[in-house]
């Protein structure tokens, strides 16, 4: 494979599209942003792209629980090409809503045992956070290190944005959130940023602001079995360059080289090799 | 048609599971919000959402799916046509309290709509014209006291638009209906007779609301009279003599002060009584507004388009160009806070959208006045207390931010008790476009040509939105319409967005603007003067409900539209495009070249009026306005005072408070471009000056966004209030290190209305501070070379008559926006490092006139007045001199803390640096210019910031900085803020202290742990 093609999702209000496809370009993807009604129209075949992203937005306003319309309509009308999509070992990154659009659909966790075919199973979901609100802050997410997740490989530790008002991640049924745990599918939580790196991931529920919604075990995002389906409530996306952190203005002021716009150099921010990642799994397959 | 009736209507009801981890975190929301801001307390409170579904699909078949739309498996319980309260497995208690609320026919039902979307998702061959209807029901549990249940539904709603019913003994049954509106009566178009006395002119303008004057009803009179008029109305049909009320509606909507900006554009005597001089100003708009930046043009090559289109257009570089505009919503905020904001700011979107051939909205901007939100005074009727308006407004542009995937980059609150009549809300928005488009033409250029096909694009048209132009023209009463007011849908507009982005770069767009005020009568009214002509057929516009008459079509505000026009060519690609992007899109119009704007309903023609009588009849207006200097007690400021103790007073003041908790709830991040963020510092939650974003991704070129106001300054010398809020703007700018060769501006103003009259005693005097307000405008950006490319004023913010009369102090809001060399050469306000060397730029002056320290000691009844020096900055060209230097240093990295000083002056500044840093510092005040020690510590002398410098890069600096006025204030140290003025110990405050002082006003943290 010479190009990975990744198509980035839009319409109904996702809207975090456009930098979500400029990341995998800055690793050397290809993106296209393509609007859900040409996949369902079949105007587009979504086998013909290797990794499928869905972007943080507010489809559909949110209304009726955030990502469920536009589960929806994923769920009824891409329901084989996506069992396919994934059957075929392609890597899926939802992000923000695109995260509560992956858990709603039942893609996210998946299931838990057996074979990896999607069934369209709701087993967990996001609901509102427990401050009430929205809100946009910067967390410190921790990644476990065993998890058979694609795309988390080698990161450890990052700073990035959440902005969201249902980011809680709950599972009421113990058993399968023990097996979540067990199969290492709790692939990022919220995590103290006092803590040393590696020493930070818990189940107790860290207070706000560090866990800024009150979900179960501090789960930030989950991967499916496979490892190749991934979903986060913070947006990895947004701390692509160093300049978008907000401590950049620490210390001395920088010696400058030109940013070209395909090679960050010293210049780029942590969440980049997540994107990276999948690239290179796409890559190497 | 499938008949719909209201029998037919299916109710589901959806409530959240309890359990561990578990929480209807709603009902909490609502119980912490009752106790906080109406002091109700109650044990518990829950919530159940509620769903009337009218359509042609079996009860049967939606309660077997209800549970794939409705309700979330994991964490939702709901049931179908049964009573949710009376359930007892879910609700094993009977509440004490339930109230329902749900929306008054006709009014925008947003999750409606959203739950409809996912209900055809399921039954694709639903009937077209089904409809949702939600409503919300609270049930309340264990009152801690007796609860008036009247003022308890009135804090959960909005009578204007929302219906409420309260239950307390009974709950087995459902509280409310589907809000089916009473069915309206189409009334065929008529012709007004004008040729009546001055009076019954006058009654027929107030009658119909149509905010014409009398001059104007006559103008109006004269053109019917005329017989050439007269002959060619024959030929076409319509009533000769006398215009019909389509005709006459157009005219009130085109005419209004909203869309002609007549009073800018009034004749004006100025008699100036402090001097004697006397001046005759034709347009205050085009003498000092417009004529300084077309001079700038001449010099510049990057200003691109200026006044004409919906906002102003600058070259960024060779690839790209930047526009910006800016709009206030402050009646329609006043009734329905919520709705109002949400419209202001998704409308503001649409602006830059509609620029030039289509722009992306990548940032917002929002500026809000209030009254104090501890107000404890009488309010007048129709008012809502200022801490609810804060909450509906801040919910609204919240929403409407958020969703629309605009990040809300910049802003500011102020808070003055006379924004109780009338609250203002700026809501701005930045966009981008690739200064060429894929086929060759500059996006900034609109293209249409006679023959070109008009579409409306977006949502139907209703009676919500009905004369919300001419209603922004007059002031708030009691009696205000509520079909005023509208809630916006983000959603839908993002999607009209998203296609209308595609449609441009694919090359069909030939002409767009914005449908706003006005409705289709602007929009097409507007684009019509490019050909010269227009035909306008209502037939072909899609309506959300029978019965409305033409004149309502025509001008209905009902939101989220755009008018588009398109070559007959690409016609069908267009419609293809609209249909992907499930936008509807109808053919409404057609350009001509008749010089006629043309309007036919039901094959009959119902107005025909002359394109030059529609935009150029309006009469100029002929005002006199007299300047008198305001007389103020002085501020003698008291002896003895403990300045540690007023600083942290004055860091609890609303007007400088932290407002965290209110602007974290903005998302300032999405677009992943902005550098830097409204809170900045190592613990993110010191004051930022600017926004500095990055919006190419992958590239570190910047844009700066950044406002001034001063509202205060008014009281004493409007001029002096405008001459503030330019140099806070770009003050803030070069904060971060803005280039000031590439900034421009924009002026928008509110304002008392300034027309002399019965009810205006003091109009002259108000239309002076306008005139001062505008020939300051225009030296601070002559000197500043600080083009105005776009600008708005709305002239009416005043609540009710006579001795009642409440009108705000008149208000300038300066946005900016500019060129950054390189983001990552930013500058911020947090101390950086122990022994950083602390200089102050610019001169200090005994400048406390209207200050903030003026106005808190005099609220406090400290001191007897206010009155004093205002800050002039009569050396502006001088000044910008200066910062053009400062600014240089920054970009090459020679200073990296700067931090502006404003309200409070120099000591909030450096106590907000020190919050944000967590540092200590140490400060003399001792040489820092001509003021007394109040002066120096308090005063609000203009162009001043304060810088940071590493020491090894001090000389560096200072000879960079030669000839600027410079004055080192001290170093960076310790845990405290210690001030000194020569051997005077004047103030010594732990940073933890001012922390908590500056953080405490509007709370922060989580809500319920």
């Amino acid at each position: 494979m010479s190009e990975v093609q990744v198509a980035v999702l839009y319409g109904f209000g996702i809207n975090c599209d456009r930098e979500t496809a400029a990341v995998f370009e800055l690793v050397g993807a290809k993106s296209t942003r393509v609007h859900l009604n040409e996949f369902i129209s079949k105007s587009l075949d979504i086998h013909q792209f290797d990794i499928l992203a869905i972007p943080g937005g507010f489809s559909f306003g949110d209304h009726l629980g955030s990502g469920r319309l536009l589960g929806n309509r994923l769920r009824f009308a891409l329901r084989e090409e996506l069992q396919k999509f994934v059957q075929d070992g392609k890597p899926i990154i939802g992000i923000c809503n695109g995260f509560q659009v992956l858990v709603k659909t039942g893609l996210l966790p998946g299931p838990l045992e057996g074979e990896i075919k999607p069934d369209f199973v709701q087993r967990a979901s996001l609901t509102l956070n427990n401050s009430g609100r929205y809100e946009d802050r910067w967390v410190t997410l921790e990644f476990d290190p065993q998890s058979p997740c694609i795309w988390t490989k080698d990161v450890s530790r990052i700073s990035c944005p959440v902005r969201h008002g249902e980011g809680k991640f709950v599972m009421p049924d113990k058993k399968q959130l023990d097996q979540l745990s067990d199969n290492n599918m709790i692939a990022v939580r919220y995590v103290d940023s006092s803590t040393q790196i590696g020493e930070g991931i818990t189940d107790e529920i860290l207070p706000f602001p560090i866990s800024p919604n009150g979900s179960s075990r501090n789960i930030a995002g989950i991967c499916d079995k496979s490892g190749l389906v991934f979903g986060l409530m913070p947006h990895p996306e947004a701390i692509y360059a160093r300049w978008l952190h907000p401590l950049f203005v620490q210390g001395q002021a920088p010696i400058i080289d030109e940013v070209d716009g395909s090679q960050m150099g010293d210049w780029e921010g942590e969440g980049l090799q997540i994107f990276r990642n999948a690239v290179n799994y796409s890559l190497g397959k | 048609m499938v008949i719909l009736l209201p029998e037919s209507v299916v109710r589901i009801e959806v409530t959240p599971k309890s359990g561990e981890d578990l929480r209807d975190v709603r009902g909490q929301f609502i119980q912490k919000q009752l106790l906080e801001n109406n002091n109700l307390q109650f044990e518990e409170v829950r919530s159940i959402v509620g769903y009337l579904v009218l359509s042609d699909i079996a009860a049967e078949d939606i309660k077997s799916r209800a549970g794939d739309i409705f309700a979330d498996p994991i964490i939702e319980d709901f049931c179908v046509d049964e009573v949710m309260i009376g359930k007892e497995e879910i609700f094993s208690k009977t509440p004490d309290i339930a109230i329902s609320i749900g929306f008054k026919p006709g009014v925008t039902d947003n999750p409606g709509k959203a739950a409809l979307d996912g209900f055809q998702t399921v039954f694709p061959k639903v009937s077209k014209d089904s409809k949702i209807s939600t409503y919300i029901t609270y049930l309340f549990y264990g009152p801690k006291q007796d609860t008036d249940t009247i003022q308890l539904s009135r804090a959960l709603h909005n009578d204007l638009i929302e219906k409420s019913v309260i239950q307390e003994n009974n709950f087995s049954e459902h509280a409310l209906q589907f809000p089916l509106p009473p069915p309206q009566e189409f009334q065929p178009p008529k012709s007004i007779n004008l040729n009546k006395s001055d009076d019954e002119l006058i009654q027929i303008s107030e009658q119909g609301l149509l905010a014409l004057n009398l001059e104007e009803m006559k103008t109006i009179q004269a053109h019917y009279q005329d017989h050439e008029i007269q002959s060619i109305r024959i030929q076409h049909n319509i009533s000769p003599d006398a215009p019909t009320d389509v005709e006459l509606e157009c005219l009130a909507q085109t005419w209004s002060e909203h869309c002609k900006h007549k009073i800018f554009a009034a004749k004006i005597h100025h008699l100036d009584q402090e001097t004697g001089e006397k001046i005759t100003i034709d347009s205050l708009f085009k003498t000092h507004i417009m004529q300084p930046t077309l001079d700038m043009q001449e010099n510049t090559d990057w200003l691109l388009s200026v006044f004409h289109d919906n906002s102003g257009v600058i070259a960024w570089d060779d690839d790209w160009s930047v526009c910006m505009k800016v709009e206030t919503h402050n009646s329609p905020s006043a009734l329905d806070p919520y709705g109002g904001a949400m419209t202001g700011i998704v409308g503001v979107n649409r602006d830059i959208l509609g620029t030039g051939l289509g722009a992306r909205p990548i940032a917002n901007t929002d500026v809000f006045c209030f009254g104090p939100p501890d107000w404890d005074k009488p309010l007048p009727e129709n008012l809502f207390h200022p801490s609810r308006v804060l909450r509906g407004v801040h919910a609204g542009v919240r929403v409407g931010g958020n969703e629309s995937g605009i990040p809300t980059v910049n802003g500011a609150i102020v808070f003055d008790s006379r924004f109780v009549g009338k609250p203002l809300v700026y809501c701005g928005t930045v966009g981008l476009m690739p200064r060429t488009l894929p086929d060759g033409r500059p996006s900034h250029v609109k293209t249409p040509t006679t023959g070109d096909l008009v579409y409306k694009v977006g949502g139907r048209v209703g009676f919500d939105g009905i004369h919300g132009a001419t209603f922004s023209s007059l002031e708030l009463t009691e009696e205000s319409p509520s079909s005023a007011v509208q809630i916006g849908d983000p959603i839908t507009q993002k999607k009209l967005l998203d296609m209308v982005l595609e449609a441009r770069d694919s090359g069909l767009i030939s002409c767009i603007t914005d449908n706003g005020a006005g409705g289709l009568s602007s929009s097409i009214g507007e684009m019509a003067e490019y050909t010269n002509g227009c035909h306008i057929n209502l037939d072909k516009v899609p309506l959300k409900q029978p019965g409305l008459s033409a004149w309502e079509i025509l001008v209905s505000e009902s939101q989220e539209r755009m008018t588009i026009s398109v070559r007959p060519e690409h016609a069908a690609s267009f419609e293809a495009l609209a249909e992907l992007h499930e936008v509807e899109v109808s053919h409404v119009a057609d350009f001509t070249e008749d010089g006629i704007f043309h309007v036919t309903h039901m094959g009959k023609t119902v107005a025909y009026l002359p394109l030059s009588f529609l935009h150029n009849g309006v009469p100029q207006l002929q005002l006199e306005s007299e300047w008198r200097k305001p007389e103020h007690e002085p501020f003698n400021p008291p002896h003895d005072v403990d300045h540690s103790s007023l600083l942290l007073e004055m860091l609890r003041r609303p007007n400088i408070a932290s407002k965290e908790s209110l602007v974290r709830q903005y998302d300032h991040e999405v677009i992943a471009q902005t550098a830097i963020k409204p809170f900045v510092g190592p613990n993110r939650d010191g004051p930022g000056d600017a926004a500095v974003i990055a919006p190419i991704h992958g590239n570190s070129k910047g844009l700066v966004i950044s406002c001034g106001l001063s509202p205060r300054y008014s009281d004493i010398d409007a001029g002096a209030m405008a001459v503030a809020a330019v140099d806070e703007a770009v003050r803030n700018a070069v904060c971060v290190g803005v280039d000031l060769q590439k900034i421009a501006g924009l002026d928008n103003f509110c304002w008392p209305d300034p027309i002399q009259s019965q009810k205006t005693p003091d109009g002259r005097f108000k239309l002076a501070q306008l005139v001062r307000a505008n020939q300051e405008l225009e030296r601070m950006c002559r000197a500043y070379h600080l083009p105005c490319v776009s600008g708005k004023d709305s002239m009416k913010n005043d609540y009710g008559k006579g001795e009642e009369k409440i009108s705000i102090p008149p208000t300038l809001l300066f946005s900016l926006f500019g060129n950054h060399p390189d983001v990552r050469m930013a500058a911020t306000s947090d101390l950086k490092h122990e022994g950083e060397r602390l200089y102050l730029f610019g001169h200090s002056s005994q400048e406390l006139g209207a200050s903030e320290v003026a106005f808190h000691l005099f609220e406090k009844g400290e001191v007897s007045g206010i009155g004093g020096h205002v800050p002039r900055l009569e050396n502006a060209t001088e000044k910008f001199e200066q910062y053009q230097k400062l600014s240089q240093a920054i970009q090459k990295g020679l200073v990296r803390t700067a931090h502006d000083c404003s309200e409070g002056g120099l000591g909030v500044a450096i106590a907000e640096m020190c919050i944000a840093g967590r540092r200590g510092a140490v400060i003399d005040l001792d040489g820092l210019g001509d003021g007394d020690t109040w002066g120096r510590l308090w005063g609000e002398s203009l162009g001043r910031i304060v810088i940071g410098v590493s020491p090894h890069q001090e000389n560096e600096l200072m000879d960079f900085l030669e000839g600027c006025d410079i004055h080192l204030l001290g170093i960076v140290r310790g845990d405290n803020l210690e001030v000194i003025d020569g051997i005077d110990d004047l103030l010594d405050c732990s940073v933890s202290q001012l922390t908590e002082a500056w953080q405490g006003t509007f709370g922060g943290g989580e809500m319920f742990e």
